[in-house]
């Protein structure tokens, strides 16, 4: 090939100083950037916000982010111990041992004190006859008026105290005080000695809730909360030792996230770093190499960073742990280069690179389109990694071709461990029938993968989260002992009027309380319950008026007495505005997502649904209501994942088609030789893994594609330099490099890289030791 | 979502009153103030302790609005672990069981007026909880609940029971007992006014249920 042919090396021209100098001010511009960038918290952990806006349903997507947005900074505690005195002993002792912690950063919301129930009663007084619960709004339906009397009467003489909160002449069949009690059974927590109160699993709960103030984390690898809450408990834990601590919350979430994410930086950053390294001097024995690949390095991730930032609002955390693993890819430039300086001693820097780079372009350029294929997937946290990557790649490649050749002067040291993995290429054996044998492979494993049941997809969400975590496990626990609604299930309710959407859950509603009677769910919340719509004020307020006539004229007949309905006007029907100015309205408020575009919106949750197969019912209850829209959050992020692990394969297929071509262009007949390396290698990952019981993601195609872009790398160095030991080198100790990279990502602890990490960990060394199978024989050039 | 909470309208009083009569029996009352504390002792002294307890009852209702009390009376059954029926017999026939898990009305007919279950009315569970644990001769639950004050003497003990929790307090001011052998007397200050007196006649302690009063129970 034309490496061999000797050449006498021009001196360097104008373009190569130009080159240079302009690197230089571009490194310079993106330090200056780095420094502003460090200063300021441009960087974002929510797990979701790796997914893809779901375009079928937009506004879905809007209303999970404003509810996200309203409970960013809740962080929920509850302290429990056998006896509610020493709950509430502890609780002391707690705020105590918080205070003096993280008192700056968490803030008590002390509701239990601040909701005056008072405030509350006089603010929806004027309204008390106009206002029903599902049951209530039944019974007075369907009971006749001498049985209503009949109940009346029993309650007045029967030994038991009423608890009204009314008088009997304003209120004689009880109904506003059963509403406040439906109000209530919306969550489980009670006020008791001025905390909140609740008793679950053989303990007695204090709810604690607190709000976050100042930036919701830094990126220090500290968990701050974390450990201020640990710490409080531990003081009420030397009081009372069998005292627990159940705790849930979003920045408790991202606090986790970030600690994570740090540590997983550093490993892999860190680690891939000290291993590039340490190949490079046992391949050059010199520290000049070793300093440049680092400064490579270097530049190739902070360009990364910076033109990821300039594309993005936030820079995912994951992107980063993600990015740490691109190390051990943008290393191969550099590396590259040095093995052709030792075995080219006699040529001039500028020469060697000029030579060198038809193949570096080649390989930059297959990686980038892999890397872009990623990006593909519209996944904005995808799109980052891809753009992280790709521009980290560049910008390494660009410093190997601009400075290497005016930073490295003088000679390269031989190294005999260079030697000796140089030499093993000579020792390696090739394939004499490769393309049958090859195809034969191929289509064997396709038969075993067939025989083994296919793959086992997986698309659900767990691949992006870890939900074996404690803190997780925690959430669950805390929305279970308070009886929460759970976010992932819920109902969109649009509108043009407030009216309309408010008439709208109601009919929804209507449908939902046969489920309740089913008993699918226990429970729902909506904005509905506390603000009837107009229309529904009006009915129930005939309805009561109907029944509190009845009930005194009977009362009135049986004992002597005369009661009657005063005959007030009736009031101005109450409004969601009015009651969103009201304390009480602060738990439900997160359920009025209000105006926008001149639509009205709201969501109502779900309580205690029995399980996935009241899903199908619960889905159907939205049908043929107009603007109710029925949202599934755990199965739309599966459709979602599931769609672009098909479309990702058959890209994956386009992948390796347009990959083909385009080494058919450089090698003509020969192509299949570099290709065909990858393919079998990505087979036989895909049968491990299957035949190991792993399940089969997106990101395990994900990961497919990069082996595309980064194992066919090896095969055009060993096509472009066929018996060169030093390309070998080069080769091996790139892959030696990249493997230890997304081997230290398949530590990862979140799912989606670690199936990315794992699955090129056993493509990479697999592509690496068939590759020079797949050399075409030393005497018949053509296969 | 909702952290805020409301109290449960509950049939507190049925629950107070069944408090009152059970045997006020055997426990010390352990959380008390040591004043209370000996009272409760005293109080448990005196009270006749037995499986189950039955009579007759007369109750006098002053509701806010009514020119006339409201009288009624019938008979009740308190069984020990089991709960309390209360039998009105006049001026109109209705029944009321109190269970450790639910409370039933039932009309002259024998038909179902009101059902709560302690599972969907929490607090319904923590009355019944310091009921029953009352009957079980627990006193210390009594006294969490209440801030307790009386006497004793020769003739009787008398307890002045007020709610320390502000929830509870926001329906009951005051319960009053008393009794010498059983509660022979108790009365119920409602916060908005409204008040009750019960008096306990000709009280009977049993080893065992009647068949009549168990079906009741089932």
């Amino acid at each position: 090939m034309t490496a061999r042919t000797p050449v006498p090396d021009a001196p360097p021209g104008w373009l190569w100083r130009t080159a240079a100098l302009a690197w230089l001010l571009v490194i310079i511009a993106v330090g200056v950037h780095q420094w502003q960038f460090w200063k300021h918290d441009g960087i974002d952990t929510d797990v979701m916000a790796l997914l893809p806006v779901n375009e079928q349903a937009p506004d879905v997507a809007l209303a999970t982010e404003q509810l996200v947005g309203q409970m960013s900074r809740h962080v929920v505690v509850l302290l429990g111990a056998g006896e509610w005195g020493e709950a509430r002993a502890a609780v002391q002792v707690f705020r105590q041992g918080l205070a003096t912690r993280a008192g700056t950063r968490l803030r008590e919301d002390a509701i239990a004190q601040k909701t005056s129930m008072q405030a509350a009663l006089d603010f929806y007084q004027p309204w008390r006859e106009r206002l029903l619960t599902p049951e209530q709004r039944a019974l007075l339906a369907n009971t006749p008026d001498a049985a209503l009397v009949q109940k009346a009467l029993q309650d007045l003489y029967q030994p038991a105290v009423q608890a009204r909160l009314s008088d009997w002449v304003s209120d004689p069949l009880s109904l506003w005080t059963q509403w406040w009690t439906a109000r209530g059974a919306q969550s489980q927590a009670r006020p008791r000695d001025g905390e909140l109160w609740v008793a679950a699993d053989g303990q007695q709960w204090a709810v604690l809730q607190f709000a976050l103030e100042g930036s919701a984390f830094r990126l220090s690898g500290e968990p701050v909360l974390g450990n201020a809450l640990q710490g409080a408990l531990a003081d009420v834990q030397a009081q009372w030792p069998g005292a627990r601590m159940v705790v849930a919350g979003v920045p408790l979430h991202a606090e986790a996230a970030a600690v994570q994410a740090n540590r997983e930086i550093n490993t892999i950053g860190w680690g891939s770093l000290a291993g590039v390294l340490l190949l490079a001097w046992l391949a050059f024995r010199s520290l000049r190499p070793v300093a440049l690949v680092g400064v490579s390095l270097l530049v190739g991730c902070a360009v990364a960073l910076s033109v990821t930032a300039l594309f993005f609002e936030h820079v995912h955390l994951l992107t980063l742990v993600f990015g740490a693993s691109l190390v051990g890819v943008a290393e191969d430039y550099g590396v590259h280069y040095f093995a052709s300086r030792q075995g080219a001693p006699g040529r001039s820097p500028h020469g060697l690179m000029r030579g060198l780079m038809p193949a570096l372009w080649l390989a930059l350029g297959t990686s980038a389109i892999a890397y872009l294929a990623l990006g593909a997937a519209a996944f904005p946290g995808l799109r980052q990694m891809a753009v992280f990557s790709v521009v980290g790649l560049t910008a390494a490649m660009l410093t190997v071709v601009c400075w290497f050749p005016w930073l490295d002067r003088g000679t390269m040291p031989h190294s005999r461990v260079a030697q000796r993995i140089g030499q093993t290429l000579a020792l390696w054996p090739r394939w004499r029938h490769a393309l049958p044998g090859s195809v034969a492979v191929c289509a064997v494993v396709v038969l075993l993968l067939w025989l083994l049941g296919g793959l086992r997809a997986q698309d659900d969400v767990r691949q992006l989260q870890n939900a074996s975590t404690p803190l997780v496990a925690q959430q669950r626990q805390v929305g279970e002992i308070l009886g929460l609604p759970s976010p992932a299930q819920f109902y969109l309710v649009h509108g043009q009027t407030p009216e309309q959407v408010l008439q709208r859950e109601e009919e929804l509603k209507d449908r939902l309380d046969a489920l309740v009677a089913r008993k699918e769910l226990v429970g729902y919340s909506g904005v509905s319950d506390w603000v009837p719509s107009a229309r529904r004020q009006a009915s129930d307020a005939q309805r009561v008026a109907h029944a509190q006539d009845a009930v005194f004229k009977g009362v009135n007949a049986a004992l002597g007495e005369s009661f009657a309905r005063a005959s007030t006007p009736p009031p101005a029907p109450l409004t969601v505005q009015a009651w969103l100015a009201q304390p009480i309205s602060a738990a439900a408020r997160p359920l009025w997502l209000g105006e926008r575009d001149g639509t009205y919106r709201s969501l109502l949750m779900l309580r205690g649904v029995k399980g996935v197969e009241s899903l199908p019912a619960l889905a159907g209850a939205a049908q043929g209501i107009e603007g109710v829209a029925w949202v599934d959050k755990p199965a739309e992020i599966s459709g979602l994942l599931q769609r672009y692990r098909i479309s990702m394969t058959e890209l994956l297929l386009l992948g390796h088609v347009l990959v083909l071509g385009a080494l058919w262009l450089r090698f003509g007949r020969k192509a299949w030789r570099a290709w065909m390396p990858t393919v079998l290698a990505s087979l036989v990952v895909v049968g491990a893994l299957t035949a190991f019981g792993a399940p089969w993601q997106l990101f395990n195609v994900l990961a497919l594609m990069l082996l595309l872009g980064v194992g066919i790398d090896y095969g055009i160095f060993l096509q472009e330099h066929e018996d060169d030991p030093h390309a070998w080198l080069a080769v091996v100790i790139g892959a030696g490099s990249t493997w230890l990279s997304f081997g230290l990502l398949g530590l990862s602890e979140t799912p989606a890289l670690k199936a990315f990490g794992l699955t090129l960990m056993l493509g990479l060394p697999l592509v690496l030791v068939l590759a020079p199978l797949f050399r075409g024989s030393a005497h018949n050039k053509e296969h | 979502m909702s952290f805020i909470a409301w109290p449960k309208r509950t049939a507190l009083g049925a629950a107070l009153c069944a408090l009152a009569l059970s045997s006020l029996a055997q426990t010390p009352p352990a959380p008390a103030a040591p004043a209370a504390q000996d009272l409760l002792a005293q109080v448990r002294q005196r009270v006749h302790d037995a499986p189950v307890v039955r009579g007759g009852f007369e109750q006098l209702k002053t509701v806010k609005g009514f020119k006339q009390p409201l009288r009624s009376s019938g008979d009740f059954v308190v069984a020990r672990g089991k709960g309390i029926v209360w039998h009105v017999l006049r001026p109109f026939e209705s029944t009321l069981v109190v269970r450790p898990d639910s409370l039933q009305s039932r009309g002259s007919d024998g038909k179902l007026t009101m059902q709560m279950r302690a599972q969907d009315e929490p607090v319904l569970r923590t009355v019944n909880a310091m009921l029953f644990a009352v009957m079980s001769a627990n006193l210390s639950e009594l006294a969490l609940h209440f801030e307790v004050t009386g006497q004793v003497s020769p003739k009787g003990w008398s307890l002045h029971l007020v709610p320390r929790d502000p929830t509870l307090a926001q329906w009951l001011s005051a319960v009053d007992l008393q009794g010498n052998q059983f509660v022979q007397e108790v009365k119920l200050q409602e916060a908005r006014g409204d008040s009750s007196l019960i008096r306990i006649l000709d009280p009977v302690a049993d080893n065992t249920l009647r068949p009549q009063d168990a079906a009741q129970f089932e």
